[in-house]
């Protein structure tokens, strides 16, 4: 047999060898069920959507990366916190489930974080209530999103530096926990740098109509207008607020915005020279969020936003743990996650073990005018980003 | 700080004209045809999409303003045509249960074809900017909206008041019987009436949609503060939709300064305060 013949039967033998290798290889691993809970119909469908586009993507990406099979299933929330809870409990105890991430509203987070304990699984969740690294964290649950404290921190802080003559604070917020949480840091801050808290002007969850708050604002002729408030009311707050003119008396800055989506929502001509405070931005110049850019174009022809990005880095996360530890429930996954570093969006992200909050970067942001966009979702530039976080044994959480 | 609760009344009123453009429509539909409309959020939202679309398309607001609510008048004649119609004789539940589905339908198609973000639409460049008061300011637009939501208040006053199809639909509110027996045709009266109501909230949600932007969820809120206003000054009542609705604004405005968290709840506080001492409303009729 020539050295030729020879070659030729080694590589055909390691070619059907690959080939008969590859479905054993993936039948040897058993497959992950893993479920996604979104909002993908009712009231907050706008976000349900794109966590879910970023969960896909996620789990398509890993499909190839493991080499092993994992079974998706979508629970829709309905924007409704009762029927998530009992779609969790059914898949629990009907499906065996034990692999959740998502739920936009923080009372569904809170609610499913709990069931997911109960049944030794696993939950990783980018809603926004301190409680869920807090005063109500549990062994299963897992956070993405940067608490109140870092998100009050990383807005305000770069913004009294750049705006050294601000010296009259004025806030509008929803009175509700989360709102409340917000107040709380800020007035801490305007404190620490000796700034005067002009007045406050709660409001329901229920509010749409801004004028009688901003009149508010107005009699007390503040330098900064800083908006507390998230989603529609954010939105509809800043539209009557630059209708009213305030953004030529003062500056304005929504501390907890939701990113590229709200911005599209606003429009640019909202959107110019107002502050945002920001969980995720397109344009963060990390290697993963250049791979997620990318990919997010090729699959979907869009910007990736933050509902995406957050459930896109999440699903992975998690997925990237099951594989590592080989389990996919209990202490050794929950083993897996904790102290885990990896490259997320926002750059290098770390879980801290302690209460299971993943440390990473919260931005500030500052929206363009029409003319200075380079592109169709170019609506702001990043003027400051970092990180703040209560410290460790500062915590209230105990695991 | 007089000064805070005097330009809050002034923000009320101009808060009220709107209250009244957003619920004249449905007073007109149950007042004149005795037919409760739960649809009326559903069709502003129409209307605000609209106003989105032809302005995005044209850059042209006023293009929007007329033909926004002209396409969906003809569009709740088509409906009263074929579905409304058939129904004016059955309860009131039945009419809720079927315009019920009609909001759903219109809110879900919104969200296929505008997509569950909600949209912005620009001041009309002629409107933009303030007046200034002091320490305090007042959109030019705002203003546009409280004399044009006047203007709109006289000449529906005027055509239901002044105008022979004024007088034959208000007859027919009381009998049709009797209207059809001295041969008008009750049902197409019945259909310019609620083509127009409905035309009415289509025209809310055009005027709104500079303030407020469209958003697929915006409906059902439209049309509690609507019943609101209703509730208050009468079913049916044209005056009371007037009165109420600026009682309303004033009432929100005036308590955003003296208990903020409260504003929103001291409107349906004022409403079970007038059906506790008048429960067919300010200018109900028993």
């Amino acid at each position: 047999m020539s050295v030729r013949t020879h070659t030729a039967t080694f590589a055909i033998t390691l070619l059907a060898g690959s080939l008969l290798a590859t479905p054993l290889m993936a039948q040897d691993k058993p497959a992950i069920d893993f479920y996604g809970v979104k909002s993908v119909s009712g009231a907050f469908a706008s976000y349900g959507k794109y966590a879910e586009m970023g969960s896909q993507l996620a789990v398509e990406e890993m499909q190839e990366t493991l080499d092993r099979e994992i079974n998706y299933t979508t629970l829709d929330t309905e924007g409704n916190a009762g029927r998530a809870i009992r779609k969790v409990q059914e898949a629990i105890n009907q499906e065996d489930a034990r692999l959740f991430n998502g739920a936009t509203l923080s009372s569904t987070a809170l609610a499913i974080g709990k069931e997911v304990d109960k049944a030794g699984g696993v939950f990783m969740t980018p809603a926004g209530a301190d409680e869920l690294t807090g005063s109500e964290c549990n062994a299963a649950t897992f956070r993405w999103s940067v608490p109140t404290y870092g998100a009050i921190r990383e807005t305000l802080v770069p913004l009294i530096e750049k705006l050294p003559d601000a010296k009259r604070w004025y806030t509008i917020t929803p009175e509700y926990v989360f709102g409340e949480a917000l107040l709380q840091n800020a007035e801490k801050v305007f404190e620490e740098y000796g700034l005067e808290h002009v007045g406050n002007s709660y409001h329901s969850l229920q509010e749409q109509e801004f004028s009688g708050y901003l009149t508010n604002a107005m009699s007390t002729s503040p330098d900064v207008l800083v908006l507390l408030n998230f989603g529609a009311q954010s939105s509809n707050a800043l539209r009557q607020a630059r209708n009213f003119g305030l953004n030529e008396q003062m500056d304005i800055v929504m501390v907890w915005s939701a990113g590229l989506d709200q911005l599209q929502e606003l429009g640019a001509d909202n959107v110019e020279g107002i502050y945002f405070g920001a969980q995720y931005w397109h344009e963060v110049d990390t290697p993963m969020n250049r791979h997620l850019v990318e990919k997010v174009k090729e699959a979907y022809d869009i910007t990736p936003n933050y509902p995406l990005a957050a459930d896109y880095i999440m699903t992975r996360t998690m997925l990237e743990a099951v594989d590592a530890s080989g389990a996919s429930e209990g202490p050794e996954l929950i083993a897996a996650l904790e102290g885990r570093t990896y490259q997320g969006p926002t750059g290098e992200e770390t879980i801290r073990a302690a209460d299971h909050q993943v440390i990473k970067d919260y931005y500030l942001l500052q929206g363009k005018g029409q003319a200075e966009m380079d592109d169709a979702d170019d609506f702001a530039d990043i003027i400051s980003s970092g990180h703040s976080f209560v410290e460790e044994d500062k915590s209230v959480c105990q695991l | 700080m007089l000064n805070v609760y005097l330009f809050q009344v002034l923000n009320g009123l101009g808060l009220g004209m709107i209250y009244f453009l957003i619920s004249v429509g449905l007073t007109l539909i149950f007042g004149l045809l005795n037919f409760v409309n739960f649809a009326h959020g559903a069709f502003f939202l129409l209307g605000s999409y609209l106003c989105y679309t032809l302005v995005t398309l044209t850059g042209n607001f006023w293009l929007a303003l007329v033909a926004g609510p002209l396409v969906i008048a003809m569009l709740a004649w088509a409906l009263e045509r074929s579905l409304i119609q058939r129904i004016y004789h059955l309860p009131h539940t039945f009419q809720i249960l079927v315009t019920l589905g009609i909001a759903l339908i219109i809110q879900e198609l919104s969200i296929m074809i505008w997509g569950p973000v909600g949209k912005s639409v620009p001041t009309p460049e002629l409107l933009q900017g303030v007046v200034r008061f002091g320490n305090f300011a007042y959109p030019i637009y705002r203003l546009f909206l409280i004399a044009f939501s006047a203007g709109v208040a006289i000449l529906l006053w005027l055509l239901l008041e002044r105008t022979r199809f004024g007088a034959l639909v208000r007859a027919g509110s009381e009998s049709t019987e009797m209207v059809s027996l001295l041969g008008s045709n009750i049902f197409r009266l019945f259909s310019i009436t609620f083509a127009l109501g409905v035309g009415l909230a289509g025209l809310a949600g055009v005027l709104s949609a500079p303030l407020r932007g469209a958003h697929p969820f915006i409906g059902p809120e439209v049309l509690g503060l609507a019943f609101v206003v209703v509730v208050i000054g009468g079913m049916g009542s044209f005056s009371g939709a007037l009165v109420a609705g600026l009682l309303v604004g004033v009432v929100q405005s005036l308590m955003t300064t003296l208990w903020p968290q409260g504003a929103s709840l001291m409107i349906y506080a004022a409403m079970a305060v007038v059906i506790l001492l008048r429960p067919y409303g300010l200018f109900g009729r028993a």
